[in-house]
């Protein structure tokens, strides 16, 4: 490893700082790559003490750069922060590289500080708020001020961006990103072989017609699932990554399910509206196919009436909420007299 | 809705007209009165315009029938374009769709043999409304035949007014979903007709109802994908009949034949792999009557349960073989972008900017739907339920149609326009069933209806079921009062729809109309001024570069050359041209002058509030030119993730290319009273850069509301200009140019000193090393440097030509 590590010294320019304090340095990088291969991941663990043995303590030039996932255990559960997800991703990224550097590269560690643990560590580098990444370079002497922050933009496309806020800074590349596939290679040919085995069983089914296939009662819950899928936006929510709902800028106790302006809904929204175009639908089949058999008068007068009143208000009601929401004022075209 | 009122039964009678014929009378004039509705609700735009064509794809297309019309169809089948796509060029004849063209010019003749004589223009302008009132027919029948002629009659009036339909077929829309969605409707029609007869004449029929379509419009892919499926879920659910393999494999072997002559498609046909689901049902259909035939031969069933295990699994394994060799060995195509981002929605957004940028491909909100279906999304559950309750070959058929678009529909905004046909014939059962039985109800004078079945009432939030009750006393004036309720419902509808295609789909996009201060309208006709500006001024041969939406237009109107064009078929192009309009003006000077560009057109909504300008969209083109050129970065041009041409907004962005040629100027110009000079009114601030300077465009023409600017590029400098006309010395600036860059840089003969070379430019060749050396002598770069030979090596650089021992003076 020491090999390694002087003859890419030596092409560097810090060839002079190094010789003097070579030994010391080699130790450290030694003991980082020793983390790096007990994680997982590679994304090494920090906290108070190492950051203060492989940050603050060493002169710089370090002979490595750091990049620092914040996280916080507490805040996982909040979807809006997406630490889950992006943390996930920050650990794609440091195994690809270390992958693709075949773990030999000393240049660049991955690590991640939790906030419960390291506090000081988050004062320490001025963290107030996340998600937060921050890449340490081999110079910066403040690691508050001299080290560089990856802003939203490069959390944008996930992985790929970050590799490329890497790449950019640090002159390192990253190379091709390597997520695991859905289904390990075991896994998918199992699935090839049971699907194999059934398909004769299923094809006799099939042709002795007596599958769920055969039953109207499904396709027609299938159908109307579809239909309920389409005019919902739902497929619009998944597009967009659209939330549930909002909450209001200017009263962060109030919540805003509605959003005003065509070409954009929240999910919650579209969920409800979706619900009221079905509801009549379905009143409608209840009342024309199973209301009819009903013998008591009272009961089906009753019926009738409350399916009457729903329906009415729930067409009255989308009505209502398009008007809002487009902002349009729909009139006939008829003689301006009668109006 | 079959039946009539009363006063018209009575008049007829004096005609001495039997029932049937009465019927049939009031059914025909019925149609005729629809099929005059549904064209003339689409004249809106010609009335309160003038007679144009709309949009931007209608340009290209009526650009190709000019020429068509003009140069016979064999000089059109094998035109090479070169007035798109500079350098590159189009073949036009292999690279479109010909149907709607030589439609078009079939009428036109046809009308001029007839001694009309009208314009071709005329001609293409009201082709979208034409075939909107025969695809009124065609629903007519459609309904007829998955249900009875009361649904048709419906489907005819609900189809001949829907905005989803009419948002692609107003007249001047020459677009081809105008032709399309009725041989689409028509191949369906015909396809479910063959299916229920098992006549062999309806699938010829059908074969060419699909020729047709693949004729005229990409969407074909979806015919040729929900038949197969169709055929498949016919299958499994056991309604395998010899009708279906009739009307399947004839529509199938004589479409697929047929639609190989349109050169656009051609092999692709039997290569690519959206195509593959349509040949593996046809060899699935084998399959099927081979064995309906063993089955016959074999009296003994196990025997035949064994040999059926086999050949299916035989059957299985040798199709997948054969998709996968044919997929590994090239000869079946890989699915396209287009069709992945069908299936998996979210593809486009990651994968093809170029396709996630169209405004007409985001998914759809509900408000969308409200907007282009209204009732009809509640009647759609109703008509679905009333399907399932009546099974049938036909019916199966309208469901699989209805639930597939409407799903696609979700997807994309554009597809609404397929949705529509299946969701005005659901809703047409619903509506017809449901004020059938309630006419019935009203004129039965004692008699018990029947329950059951054919009870299928329904349809707004009515249903007529309190009336079953015969005891009921007030079981008539409930009648009266649901179809009172249904009729509102209907009439609601008809308001709806024309206010829709009066306000929203009836405007050319081409002419902007806004409302002004007092309510009057006020009409912006600046992209025609532009345009013909360019066509009167400019050099024949000039190449105007744009962003590509408005390639067709300014081909078609300008008659001059374009670099991309809205025939998005090559990416790195328009990459190209996003990259230099998301440059810096000398990094983008250089990529225009290696495209041979002439003019450059901007589209600029500032003064007038005009929403969708280049500005808008310039993020697609950074997204677009850095998915070719990395160069480019999305988050250059972005504030913490926001999109902003004010103060605040990221330095790239205020002095990318785009945005010094949509603002120049702009900063003295007052917009708004009571608002700071440079008041962006489309995005409401006011903007950061005020003081644009250009150096290598001038502009040319602006039109009278700044809708389009156009700016001339400048030739290259003359080098040997004694005058030195633009030629200045800023030591400061060059100083600071140089440190930048690093000297080292110089040293190396490395060429990023390009852009400081735009400083000394203009500059005759030895001014320029005396400028420099002033730089250096003022000793803004702060560094000791060997001087002669730096100097020298960075006027080499600048391609000046000094005496290499050039030294500065004391």
């Amino acid at each position: 490893m020491a090999d390694h590590f002087f003859t890419f010294s030596i092409i560097t320019l810090s060839l002079f700082v190094v010789a003097s304090s070579g030994g010391l340095e080699s130790e450290l990088v030694a003991d980082l790559l020793t983390l790096q291969a007990e994680s997982k991941s590679g994304v090494i663990h920090l906290d108070d003490r190492t950051v203060s043995k492989f940050l603050t303590s060493p002169r710089t030039p370090r002979p490595y750069s750091f990049l620092i996932f914040f996280d916080a255990a507490n805040f996982h559960d909040k979807p809006e922060l997406r630490l889950r997800e992006l943390r996930r991703e920050f650990e794609i990224v440091a195994s690809s590289f270390i992958t693709n550097h075949n773990s030999s590269n000393t240049k660049l560690f991955f690590g991640d500080i939790e906030f419960r643990e390291s506090q000081s560590s988050f004062q320490l580098f001025g963290v107030n708020s996340l998600p937060h990444v921050r890449l340490v370079g081999p110079t910066a002497k403040s690691l508050k001020d001299d080290s560089d922050v990856m802003d939203q933009g490069d959390f944008s496309r996930l992985a790929e961006s970050m590799a490329e806020f890497v790449q950019y800074r640090t002159k390192l590349t990253v190379g091709p990103i390597h997520r695991p596939p859905a289904l390990s290679k075991m896994q998918l040919g199992l699935i090839t072989a049971l699907l194999l085995l059934c398909l004769p069983l299923v094809a006799k089914r099939i042709f002795a017609g007596e599958t769920l296939l055969h039953d109207p009662k499904i396709w027609l819950s299938g159908a109307f699932f579809v239909y309920f899928f389409s005019v919902s936006g739902a497929m619009h929510n998944i597009i967009r990554k659209m939330p549930m709902f909002l909450v209001d800028r200017n009263n962060p106790n109030k919540l805003v399910f509605f959003y005003q302006g065509s070409g954009m809904q929240l999910g919650a929204e579209g969920f409800a509206v979706g619900f009221l175009y079905t509801v009549v639908g379905l009143l409608l089949a209840f009342v024309t196919h199973v209301l009819v058999y009903v013998k008591d008068a009272t009961a089906k007068r009753l019926a009738m009436l409350f399916t009457l009143l729903v329906s009415f208000w729930a067409v009255k009601k989308v009505i209502l909420l398009d008007n809002w929401k487009t902002g349009y004022g729909i009139h006939g075209f008829w003689p301006s007299s009668w109006n | 809705m079959a039946t009539m009122p009363a006063s018209a039964s009575d008049l007829l009678k004096s005609f001495k007209l039997k029932t049937k014929q009465q019927e049939l009378l009031i059914r025909v004039s019925i149609l005729c009165l629809v099929y005059i509705l549904a064209f003339i609700t689409r004249l809106f735009s010609v009335l309160r315009y003038e007679s144009m064509i709309h949009e931007f794809d209608p340009y290209f297309n009526y650009r190709t029938t000019l020429y068509l019309t003009e140069n016979g169809f064999y000089d059109f089948w094998n035109w090479f374009d070169y007035e798109s796509w500079y350098p590159l060029g189009r073949i036009v004849g292999g690279t479109l769709y010909p149907g709607l063209m030589v439609t078009a010019v079939l009428i036109y003749r046809i009308l001029r043999f007839l001694r009309f004589a009208v314009h071709i223009r005329e001609v293409c302008v009201l082709t979208a409304p034409f075939f909107a009132s025969n695809t009124t027919l065609v629903a007519y029948f459609f309904g007829k035949e998955i249900w009875d002629s009361g649904a048709g009659l419906v489907a005819a009036i609900l189809i001949a007014i829907c905005p989803g339909y009419i948002s692609r077929s107003v007249a001047g829309s020459y677009d081809n979903e105008g032709v399309a969605i009725f041989a689409l409707l028509f191949t369906f029609y015909v396809f479910v007709k063959a299916v229920n007869t098992g006549s062999l004449a309806w699938s010829l029929a059908s074969a060419f109802g699909y020729f047709y379509m693949v004729s005229a419009w990409g969407g074909y892919v979806f015919i040729i994908n929900l038949i197969p499926l169709y055929v498949l879920v016919l299958l499994i659910t056991g309604r395998y009949s010899m009708r279906l393999y009739v009307a399947y494999n004839c529509m199938y072997i004589l479409g697929m034949l047929l639609a190989m002559q349109i050169r656009f498609v051609g092999f692709q046909h039997v290569q690519s792999g959206e195509h593959m689901a349509v040949m593996g049902v046809f060899f699935l259909m084998q399959v099927f009557y081979f064995l309906d035939w063993v089955k016959h031969m074999l009296s003994d069933t196990k025997l035949f349960q064994a040999f059926l295990r086999i050949t299916v699994t035989c059957a299985v394994a040798v199709g997948g073989i054969a998709l996968g060799l044919g997929m590994v060995s090239g000869y079946i195509s890989p699915w396209t972008g287009r069709f992945y981002s069908l299936l998996d929605p979210t593809y486009a957004k990651d994968h093809i900017p170029i396709i996630a940028s169209v405004s007409e491909h985001q998914p759809t909100a509900w408000s969308s739907f409200m907007f282009d279906f209204h009732i009809l999304l509640f009647l759609f559950p109703a008509g679905l339920y009333f399907c399932f309750k009546r099974l049938s070959d036909a019916t199966i058929f309208i469901v699989m149609y209805g639930l597939t678009s409407m799903y696609f529909a979700g997807v994309m905004v554009r597809l609404i326009l397929v949705a529509t046909p299946a969701v005005c014939l659901i809703s047409a059962i619903a509506v017809s069933a449901t004020v059938k039985n309630l006419t019935v109800l009203l004129r039965s004078k004692n008699k018990v209806v029947q329950t059951g079945s054919t009870k299928g009432s329904g349809g707004s939030k009515s249903s007529s079921k309190a009336l079953l009750d015969q005891s009921q006393p007030f079981q008539k004036n409930g009648a009266i009062a649901l179809l009172f309720g249904a009729f509102y419902l209907l009439s609601r509808y008809a308001t709806h729809c024309t206010w829709v295609t009066s306000e929203a789909y009836s405007s050319p996009s081409i002419v902007l109309a806004a409302r002004g201060a007092h309510g009057n309208r006020v009409i912006f006709d600046d992209y025609r001024e532009a345009y013909f500006w360019l066509r009167q001024n400019t050099p024949q041969d000039a190449k105007v570069m744009s962003w590509w939406d408005y390639g067709y237009q300014i081909t078609a109107m300008g008659n001059r050359t374009v670099i991309v064009d809205n025939n998005t078929w090559n990416n790195t192009h328009i990459a190209t041209v996003g990259r230099a309009m998301s440059s810096y003006e000398d990094e983008a000077i250089e990529i225009i002058r290696s495209l041979d560009v002439d003019y450059v057109l901007v589209v600029f909504g500032g003064v007038t509030g005009y929403s969708s300008d280049d500005i808008n969209k310039f993020l697609w083109m950074v997204r677009i030119g850095g998915g070719v050129f990395p160069v480019i970065k999305e988050p250059d041009y972005l504030v913490n993730g926001e999109y902003r041409v004010d103060k605040g907004a990221a330095p790239k962005m205020l002095n990318c290319l785009m945005y010094k040629l949509c603002y120049y100027r702009f900063g003295e110009m007052l917009t708004e009273y009571g608002k700071p000079p440079g008041y962006d009114r489309a995005r409401g601030v006011e903007i950061g850069n005020k003081d644009v300077k250009l150096e290598h465009l001038e502009e040319a023409f602006t039109t009278s509301n700044w809708i389009v600017r156009i700016y001339r590029v400048k030739p290259p400098n003359n080098r040997c200009n004694i005058h030195g006309q633009s030629g200045t010395c800023n030591p400061q600036n060059l100083g600071v140019c140089l440190d930048l860059l690093g000297l080292v840089d110089v040293n190396l003969g490395n060429a990023p000193t390009k852009p400081c070379c735009s400083l000394i430019e203009g500059l005759v060749d030895l001014e320029g090393a005396v400028c420099l050396c002033t730089a250096v002598r003022a000793n803004v770069l702060g560094i000791h440097i060997n001087l002669s030979i730096s100097l020298s090596l960075l006027l080499r650089n600048c391609e000046r030509k000094v005496a290499t021992e050039y030294i500065c003076g004391p």
